[in-house]
């Protein structure tokens, strides 16, 4: 059976949350999601997928359609090695104190980040935190590493923008304050760096 | 799978710095870390050479005159959840 939400007119993040009860409800079912605007499209698209969906999104005048059914692989994801954490990296170097310590310190969270399983669902890197994620990071192949295995790297936008760093990504996604609220909002707890 | 490579742990935090700076001007490859926990001893923070480049990483350590008392290499063979650190000696 598929299930229909009409979530037209909503502004996020209302599409995503109305998705997200519905799934909780009737986790057994496939959806069918239409919103008209193109934030709520890429949104309820990542919950989707992040909860194991497969989505297919079709566009007829103005309005998109994501049909969102159980993927073959969600037994894996059921399996996975990810929970549902959140870390959020608001500076590129670790305490108070010292920064030549701080930067070590950062370095070493990191990579024991990706020796303890299960790994977090995303970090979250704002303000001087997108110094890790651009180009010269000392820790890009442990980010990578998270970022093969599922975790989601999510830089902020304006930060990147701030710092002149916009086009220095060297993993992951941009992001939105809208993403970081809700990342922090639907995560089981949000662990901050 | 098995995974060697090799770990040196220092006895002090701003030696093991010190000597993660000098390598790397060398521009040899080392990642400072948090000491793996089957090694107990030290300051927390060891370096972690890939098998490759410690042949070159010895050399540079013999030249730069060390304390030889503030820090251990270890071999370490990673074999999936069984970990073993061998203590080398490089002198």
């Amino acid at each position: 059976m598929t299930i229909t939400i009409d979530a037209r007119g909503l502004n996020c993040p209302a599409p995503v949350i109305k998705t997200k009860k519905a799934i909780e409800s009737n986790p057994n079912e496939d959806f069918m999601i239409i919103v008209n605007n193109v934030g709520a499209k890429e949104n309820v698209k990542r919950l989707g997928e992040n909860l194991g969906y497969d989505v297919t999104v079709t566009e007829k005048t103005g309005d998109f359609f994501l049909q969102m059914s159980k993927s073959c692989c969600t037994v894996i994801k059921e399996n996975s090695i990810i929970n549902n954490d959140v870390i959020y990296v608001s500076t590129d170097k670790m305490g108070q104190g010292s920064d030549d310590l701080g930067k070590v310190l950062m370095k070493g969270y990191f990579y024991a980040l990706t020796e303890v399983k299960p790994y977090p669902k995303a970090v979250l890197f704002v303000n001087s935190g997108v110094y890790l994620t651009t180009e010269g990071s000392e820790v890009l192949e442990y980010l990578r590493v998270l970022a093969d295995h599922g975790v989601e790297i999510l830089s902020c936008g304006t930060c990147l923008n701030f710092f002149n760093l916009s086009d220095k990504l060297a993993i992951g996604d941009v992001t939105n304050m809208y993403t970081i609220v809700e990342q922090m909002n639907q995560a089981a707890k949000v662990i901050r760096v | 799978m098995e995974e060697e490579f090799f770990i040196i742990s220092f006895e002090s935090t701003h030696y093991a710095m010190l000597v993660e700076n000098k390598l790397k001007e060398a521009e040899l490859k080392v990642n400072l870390i948090p000491t793996p926990r089957i090694i107990t001893a030290s300051c927390g923070l060891s370096l972690k050479i890939d098998s490759d480049v410690m042949e070159d990483v010895s050399k540079a350590l013999k030249s730069y005159d060390l304390d030889a008392t503030m820090f251990q290499i270890y071999r370490v063979i990673k074999n999936g959840n069984e970990n073993k650190a061998i203590p080398i000696n490089i002198h």
